[in-house]
């Protein structure tokens, strides 16, 4: 793959700068150890943006970035951005739903989701056995101790 | 108290029937995951993070400690049953257990890897028993400078040594450093990097970035190059166990092994790809049989696993007696400790004397009960690997957010979780190491009290930080680490110029 990710470079560096910037509003010595708490923060930011100018550099010779091999992965690695897409609306689905609507149905309708970025065509199967899943995880962490919320918290059971 | 009464005490606790069950579900849990694609040991420990409120520390550290050694066994399976190596630590096992898998010597490759395991498993508990004691002892007289200088060391090494690229590996360490600086400094009280979120105050929760990185990144990138096959179920042709002369092929191996993994793993740079990979080369330059290299040789099964789980043995030790991680599921059992208010190092071994000996004598147990398990078992852990994808995948992201979740119900976190998973898909796309994020994001913090503590005693010399001859020899260590790849790296590349040079000429 002779791609090149000048963006990874960027982030890197804008991160980097923005922790430096966030680091520089904080006393960077103090008398007692000499060290104050921002002197840790705007080395941090600081080795990024150095990082991040070094991976840009790298980006330019054409350094290789080969994908990460993994178990159930195509050997061609053709992307699907539709699967992609799904997988990734079920990751951020929590922050909508979440407090709304309890941890049983959000479960579940990640469950569907992520079913479906796997290629499930049986969405109606996956919804019954995503919340069969979710509740029963919701009751079983439950008795063991953690706090997962309401059943609905909108209703306010 | 010395390693024979302390290993005799954790006997004591380890034998009890309700720490036996613990163990049995740890490495039972243990197995099945190694067993299964896109969950590790560091992802499932963090996973059951939240369930420590109820279990008592004892008992939850026997149950992680199963996890652990089950989960290299799990792995050694499907290597050599499917040539699928569920771990970096496992490749070197699918290379030849597999071969031998398809002539039908299947039964006696896992056999071999499972008494290798076992061998080395068992010495490797046997030098944390002498090992730990008086490291933990030399690590009472250990300053400030001392720690922070092994802390860089373990920095260092662990950026340059996982993953192609150092520049990446950087990268992905520093990213964890700057969120181990979020949230309100303990010194002074001030709040770094918060950007005013309330939730942000108490810091970065490690569960959240580890079930984000693994978890949700794993999923997205497998969605996006799903490619199932079914899994080519090499048969057990039964029968055909270790004969005498896969014995005494085997035993060699095994011990030379043990010798590369335990110590490279009990080094601050940790890891088991190194010692597996040596392992792997010394056994096929000793063999008598170089002609079964590459075509399914016993040795090549036996050594690398027991290398592979000797490794795992070894990363305990700086981890137990130092406070100090140098993998994934080391700095996730790091803060599994922090949980229960525990801090590994020295003084683990004289406040909680009971845990860390019972977490010893467990694995004593844990290796024992995967032998027994394991062996007769083969055939079904096999059969865990024909779960449909989409259900096992999806299960993941509900047990993720059962980890997340559960840790503080809040919102940030939440968002956290998307953020960071995407990021890990990067990670993987771009070929970025994963580990280091971790160690930053939990030794990075500790690294910054012991400078800040060397410096205030030291009253801001910075000469300080190589006055003891330790901290001194350690640093050294560390420019070495960093300057020595780079000078053969550029010399190597002027040699390959130079004819280029003459050839335009």
């Amino acid at each position: 793959m002779t791609e090149r990710p000048y963006w990874i470079a960027a982030g890197t560096v804008g991160w980097g700068a923005i922790v430096f910037w966030k680091a520089a509003e904080l006393p960077q010595f103090d008398q007692y150890a000499h060290v104050g708490p921002g002197f840790m923060p705007s080395a941090v930011g600081l080795g990024l943006v150095v990082l991040g100018l070094l991976l840009a550099l790298q980006i330019y010779r054409g350094v290789p970035f080969e994908e990460q091999g993994a178990e159930d992965v195509s050997e061609d690695h053709k992307v699907n951005y539709m699967a992609l897409g799904l997988a990734a609306a079920a990751s951020a689905l929590p922050m909508l739903t979440m407090k709304p609507l309890g941890f049983v149905i959000t479960c579940t309708g990640c469950f569907v989701l992520v079913a479906a970025a796997f290629k499930s065509r049986r969405w109606h199967l996956d919804l019954v056995l995503g919340f069969g899943f979710s509740l029963l995880c919701w009751w079983l962490f439950r008795k063991l101790g953690v706090q997962l919320g309401g059943l609905l918290p909108m209703m306010g059971v | 108290m010395d390693a024979i009464t302390g290993l005799m005490n954790g006997f004591s606790v380890a034998l009890q029937p309700q720490n036996l069950f613990w163990a049995f579900v740890g490495t039972f849990m243990g197995t099945a995951i190694g067993v299964l694609p896109g969950i590790g040991p560091a992802l499932t420990i963090a996973l059951l993070l939240p369930v420590t409120v109820y279990i008592e520390p004892t008992a939850a550290f026997i149950m992680f400690a199963g996890i652990l050694y089950g989960a290299m066994y799990g792995g050694s399976t499907t290597s050599i049953l499917l040539n699928t190596p569920g771990e970096s630590g496992s490749m070197m096992t699918a290379l030849e257990g597999n071969k031998m898998a398809r002539q039908g010597r299947g039964a006696a490759a896992l056999c071999t890897a499972a008494i290798g395991s076992f061998v080395a498993g068992t010495i490797g508990t046997l030098g944390i028993t002498f090992l730990a004691p008086p490291i933990a002892e030399l690590a009472f007289i250990f300053k400030p400078q001392d720690y922070f200088a092994l802390m860089l060391l373990a920095f260092l090494s662990v950026s340059v040594v996982m993953g192609t690229s150092k520049v990446r590996g950087f990268i992905a360490l520093f990213l964890g450093l700057s969120l181990g600086v979020v949230g309100i400094d303990k010194q002074t009280g001030l709040q770094r990097l918060t950007f005013g979120v309330p939730d942000l105050m108490d810091g970065v929760e490690m569960t959240v970035v580890l079930v984000s990185l693994f978890a949700v990144g794993e999923t997205l990138y497998v969605a996006s190059r799903f490619g199932f096959q079914k899994p080519n179920l090499n048969p057990l042709s039964g029968g055909i166990w270790m004969t005498k002369e896969d014995w005494k092929r085997s035993w060699k191996p095994w011990l030379r092994g043990t010798g590369f993994g335990f110590p490279i793993g009990a080094l601050p740079a940790g890891g088991a790809e190194i010692p597996t990979f040596l392992s792997y080369t010394v056994e096929r330059n000793l063999t008598k049989h170089p002609e079964e290299f590459g075509h399914g040789a016993i040795e090549g099964v036996a050594g690398p696993e027991a290398a592979n789980n000797a490794a795992a043995a070894g990363v305990l030790v700086p981890l137990l007696t130092l406070g100090l991680p140098t993998s994934a599921t080391a700095a996730i059992l790091l803060a599994a400790f922090q949980n229960y208010g525990l801090q590994p190092g020295p003084l683990l071994f004289i406040n909680s004397a009971d845990l860390v000996w019972g977490l010893i004598a467990s694995l004593y147990v844990g290796n024992l009960m995967l032998l027994i398990l394991n062996l007769p078992l083969a055939g079904l852990w096999v059969r865990l690997l024909f779960i449909p994808r989409p259900y096992l995948y999806a299960g993941i992201l509900i047990f993720s957010l059962v980890g997340i979740w559960g840790v503080s119900n809040s919102w940030v976190d939440l968002a956290m979780m998307a953020g960071v998973g995407v990021l890990g898909y990067m990670m993987r796309v771009y070929d970025f190491p994963i580990a280091p994020v971790l160690i930053g994001l939990i030794l990075g913090p500790m690294a910054e009290v012991q400078m800040r503590r060397a410096l205030a005693v030291g009253q801001g010399d910075p000469t300080v930080f190589v006055s003891t001859p330790l901290s001194a020899v350690l640093i050294a260590v560390s420019v070495l680490i960093l300057i020595v790849p780079a000078m053969l790296h550029w010399r190597r590349t002027r040699k390959i110029d130079m004819p280029d040079e003459t050839a335009g000429v």
